[in-house]
This record gives C-alpha cells, sequence and structure tokens, in this order.
C-alpha cells in the first residue's frame, strides 16, 4: 500500500486515511444488523429488476465491488503474505481464510467438479447471510448468496484467476432446507496455466 | 399441549394462525373473524377495566382451555390456546416473539403487516410448539 | 439513569449472535456506491438511503423491545438516552453521547464516535457535504420511533467524512401519535 507524504485532501488536525493504523479485524456487529441490511438490499434490487433471473445477477455484481476489498485486507493482515499462483492455493484461501474472516467459520467442503475440468464447489450448509431468508414458492431457485458469489468472483479476478462464480441451492438428504453450493467456474487461460 | 398459535397486526386483523395439537380445522375465514373478534374484545376489555389503565385481556382460563395473550409496544398481539392446567406461557410468547423478529421480520420477502408466509418461521415454530 | 442504559446496553450486545464488522461495512459500502451508480442526483441517494433506514426501523424496533426488554419511555429525554446507549449499542456495537437539547426538550443532537459504517471510507471531494453517506441511521431512527408512537424528524449535521471532526444526527420530535398507541398502553 502507498503513502502518501503530502496532505492535499485533508485539514491539517486529521491524519490522511492511508496513514490511518489499520484495525486488527476483531472488531464485531450484531448479526441482525447485517441481516436487516441485506434483507434491504434485496428488496432494492427487486424492486428494479424486470425479470426474476436478474436479481441474482444485480446482487452478484454488488458483490464483485466488494471482492477485491476483501482480498487486500485479508493479504494484508496474513503475515507471510505471497502472492498465491496455484490455483489449489487460492481455493484454500478461499475456503479457509475469507471464509472464516467474513462468517466466522471456514466452509464446509471444498470439491472439484466431476463433470467439468474448470469448476469447483465450496459448500456451506448454512450459509450466514440467508440465515433469515425463507424462499417464497415462486424464486424457490433464487439464492441470495448470490452476494458472496458476486464477492468470491471479485476476489478471484482481482487475484489473477478470472472466473464466473454463482451460488445455487442443493437439496440435502435427510434435511428439510438445501445447503448452498458455490460454484466457480475458471476461465480457460486459468486452467491451461495450471496443468 | 399447545393446540394453537394466532397472531395479529397492529390492525388487528390475522396474520399468521397454525395448530400444533389435536384441534378442529376450521376454514381460512373463520380464522380470520376469530382473529377479528379477539382483537375487538381485547380492546373492549381495556376500556372496561374498573382499575384504570389496563393492558388488555392477557389470560382467560376456562375448564376446557386456556388463553394467554402478548401483545408488544407496537401493537402486534400473539396469542396461544392450550390446555387449561398448561403452566404459564410467558417464556413461550417470549420465544415466538424473538422467532418472529429473527424469521419474519428479516426475511426480504415479507411484506410487513401482510399475511406471513415463512418456511423457516414455521419451521421453527413447529419445533418450539410441536411435540 | 445513564449507568443503568450503559449496562443494559452492553449487556444486550453481549448476548447477541455477532459478525465481523467489516462483512457490514463492505456490503454497506457496496450498497451506497450502487445508488450512486443508479441515481444521477446525489440527494436522491440520501432521500433512497434515509428511505431503506426506515423501512428498516419499522422491523428493527420489534427485535429491540423483545431482546432489551425496555417499556415505555417516561419522556423524549429518556428516548434519547435509550437510542443511544441502548439502541445503538445493540445494533452497531457503539455509544452515543445525547447533547445540545432544546428548551422545551423536543430536539437534541446524538454524536457518534466510531461509526462503523463509516470505517476505512473516504469521500471523493465531489461528495463532501453532498452525500450524507450514513443517512441510513436517519431512517432507521425515524422508523422504529415511528412504529412506538412519536413522529420525529432526523437529519445528518455533522459528518466525519466531510471533515467534520464528529458524526452528528439531530432529531426532532414532531408528534406524539397518541391515537395509535396500542389498547392499554396509554
Amino acid at each position: 500500500m502507498s503513502r502518501s507524504t503530502s496532505n492535499t485532501i485533508s485539514t491539517p488536525s486529521s491524519l490522511n486515511i492511508v496513514d490511518r493504523p489499520l484495525s486488527k479485524g476483531k472488531s464485531e456487529i450484531n448479526l441482525s444488523s447485517f441481516a436487516f441490511l441485506f434483507s434491504e438490499m434485496i428488496q432494492y434490487c427487486q424492486d428494479r429488476i424486470k425479470a426474476g433471473h436478474e436479481l441474482e445477477k444485480k446482487l452478484s455484481d454488488m458483490g464483485v465491488s466488494v471482492g477485491p476489498r476483501v482480498l487486500e485486507l485479508l493479504v494484508v493482515r496474513e503475515k507471510n503474505s505471497k502472492r498465491e499462483t496455484k490455483l489449489l492455493g487460492i481455493l484454500s484461501f478461499i475456503h479457509t481464510t475469507v471464509w472464516k474472516s467474513l462468517f466466522g467459520k471456514q466452509a464446509d467442503s471444498l470439491e472439484k467438479s466431476t463433470e467439468a475440468d474448470d469448476e469447483y464447489m465450496i459448500s456451506d450448509n448454512n450459509m450466514l447471510v440467508n440465515k433469515f431468508i425463507s424462499l417464497p414458492k415462486n424464486l424457490s431457485s433464487l439464492n441470495c448468496a448470490a452476494f458472496v458469489a458476486g464477492i468470491i468472483e471479485g476476489i478471484l479476478c482481482s487475484a489473477e484467476f478470472p472466473a464466473r462464480v454463482t451460488a445455487h441451492n442443493v437439496a440435502v438428504e435427510g434435511k428439510k432446507f438445501s445447503k448452498t453450493v458455490i460454484l466457480i467456474k475458471f476461465n480457460p487461460e486459468v486452467i491451461e496455466r495450471n496443468p | 399441549m399447545i393446540y394453537s398459535l394466532y397472531i395479529l397486526n397492529k390492525a388487528g386483523t390475522l396474520i399468521y394462525q397454525n395448530d400444533y395439537g389435536p384441534t378442529e380445522k376450521l376454514s381460512h375465514n373463520a380464522y380470520i373473524r376469530l382473529g377479528s373478534t379477539f382483537h375487538s374484545l381485547h380492546a373492549i376489555a381495556s376500556n372496561l377495566s374498573p382499575a384504570g389503565s389496563s393492558s388488555g385481556i392477557e389470560l382467560i382460563e376456562t375448564e376446557t382451555f386456556k388463553l394467554q395473550c402478548f401483545q408488544t409496544h407496537t401493537g402486534t398481539k400473539f396469542y396461544i390456546i392450550a390446555d387449561p392446567n398448561h403452566p404459564n406461557l410467558d417464556e413461550t410468547l417470549q420465544s415466538i416473539y424473538e422467532l418472529y423478529t429473527d424469521y419474519v421480520l428479516k426475511n426480504p420477502f415479507y411484506e410487513i403487516e401482510m399475511s406471513i408466509r415463512c418456511d423457516l418461521f414455521d419451521y421453527k415454530l413447529q419445533r418450539l410448539l410441536g411435540d | 439513569m445513564n449507568k443503568k442504559y450503559d449496562k443494559l446496553g452492553s449487556d444486550v450486545f453481549n448476548k447477541v449472535e455477532k459478525i465481523n464488522s467489516e462483512l457490514f461495512t463492505l456490503t454497506y459500502g457496496a450498497l451506497v456506491t450502487q445508488l450512486i451508480k443508479d441515481y444521477e442526483d446525489i440527494e436522491q441517494v440520501n432521500i433512497k438511503l434515509e428511505q431503506m433506514g426506515y423501512n428498516i426501523g419499522i422491523r428493527l424496533i420489534e427485535e429491540f423491545l423483545a431482546k432489551s426488554g425496555i417499556g415505555r419511555c417516561t419522556d423524549f429525554t429518556e428516548t434519547a438516552e435509550v437510542i443511544a446507549k441502548v439502541g445503538f449499542k445493540m445494533f452497531l456495537g457503539v455509544t452515543c453521547q445525547v447533547t445540545d437539547w432544546d428548551t422545551e426538550k423536543k430536539e437534541f443532537h446524538l454524536i457518534i464516535d466510531d461509526n462503523p459504517l463509516s470505517d476505512f471510507v473516504e469521500l471523493p471531494d465531489h461528495l463532501k457535504h453532498k452525500l450524507y453517506y450514513s443517512n441510513i441511521l436517519c431512517g432507521v431512527i425515524r422508523g422504529a420511533l415511528e412504529m412506538v408512537q412519536m413522529k420525529v424528524k432526523c437529519t445528518f449535521v455533522k459528518c466525519s467524512l466531510s471533515d467534520d471532526n464528529t458524526c452528528s444526527i439531530k432529531v426532532v420530535l414532531e408528534e406524539v401519535l397518541s391515537d395509535l398507541v396500542p389498547v392499554g398502553y396509554d
């Protein structure tokens, strides 16, 4: 991160924002606050779209702008931050570090798709952002974790692993409610350089 | 044994009804009428009270059932019909209120003051009130 | 009175389920930037943020009442303390100061130090003094109070992102909606 030496914007008394110490990332907030904010965001998106399937795209777009910031934050905080160049490395970083930082725990699983070489899946049995959301019958295939998929897409693209990332509901045997599967489809150039 | 739960919005309209024990199933309109009737009785009781400011009906005890009602400061009413010997339902009503604040009010697809149709809310209530 | 609400605020905050505040801060940032993209006029963004806050406030009040156990406040000064010490603490993890009461006790200022919404945020010059970044909070207060029969107007008077040294919201009590008080609560 670059440090500026001249104060061009701020008044003499306030510190330039990049000179301020970065917090340790331990501060916490009520889950409800996030839930209310997220709920309002979803309603905002719903009001602006014309067709049902656009809701996920709009949520995902909002997540994409968050992604690079999460990446920068986490990389700066890691003690020996070497730039990740291996595919499995970045996936593991997302499954473990990113999930833990955002949601308080690791993702439940990381798998390679058996059907396509360029697809990987990260599952979460209890997606935090969906905790209080019940889908209406006419939107049963919607997964509001499209926002999280957007964040992951933003992280991957920013880390030079361009991919298309989407969120899906997958039924779980014996359980009433489905789990969330984040599907990551890497661009061909990523797969080519990672044999 | 808890028989039924009713939730009324501020205007006194029924927004949720479900049964958790062996009880006769009525038509949807009948439930709506029962809800409005209770809302009116609740208001009348408060005005009738000789003791000055009264909070409206909190408990009705009869030989065949017990009805306990909880009204929030915003006017939403939760009431339970249970067997006549059922112990005090304060904690249960408080738990239901908290489930409502979580699984109904945080649901982006729920329109406030309207009928509640939230799967997670049903599921959590069933676990709390069912056998 | 102050001490008891400070303690209540901390107690309730300790009991609620919590998450990393950064997800919240970044999500809010994404929302604000999306609104700026969607609306050309910054004043419209301010209005939309307030409206969204209102929608949140009318729902959030129920959770606040359920978890804090707070009953009816005896007067507006008590309401102010409850918002500053219990409400803000419970939902944002920070307490505020209540200052600058007017003579009739119908108007006060809420000073927020350490607003988690604006962590890491820097406003570009052309938005300073135009965009009320945390305007959602004004709506939340207005919506929440309306559900307990108080009609208020909330406006941002100072914002640290616009080079003021604090974040300050003015709350004005316009009307007590006494005919809407739930039965038995007068």
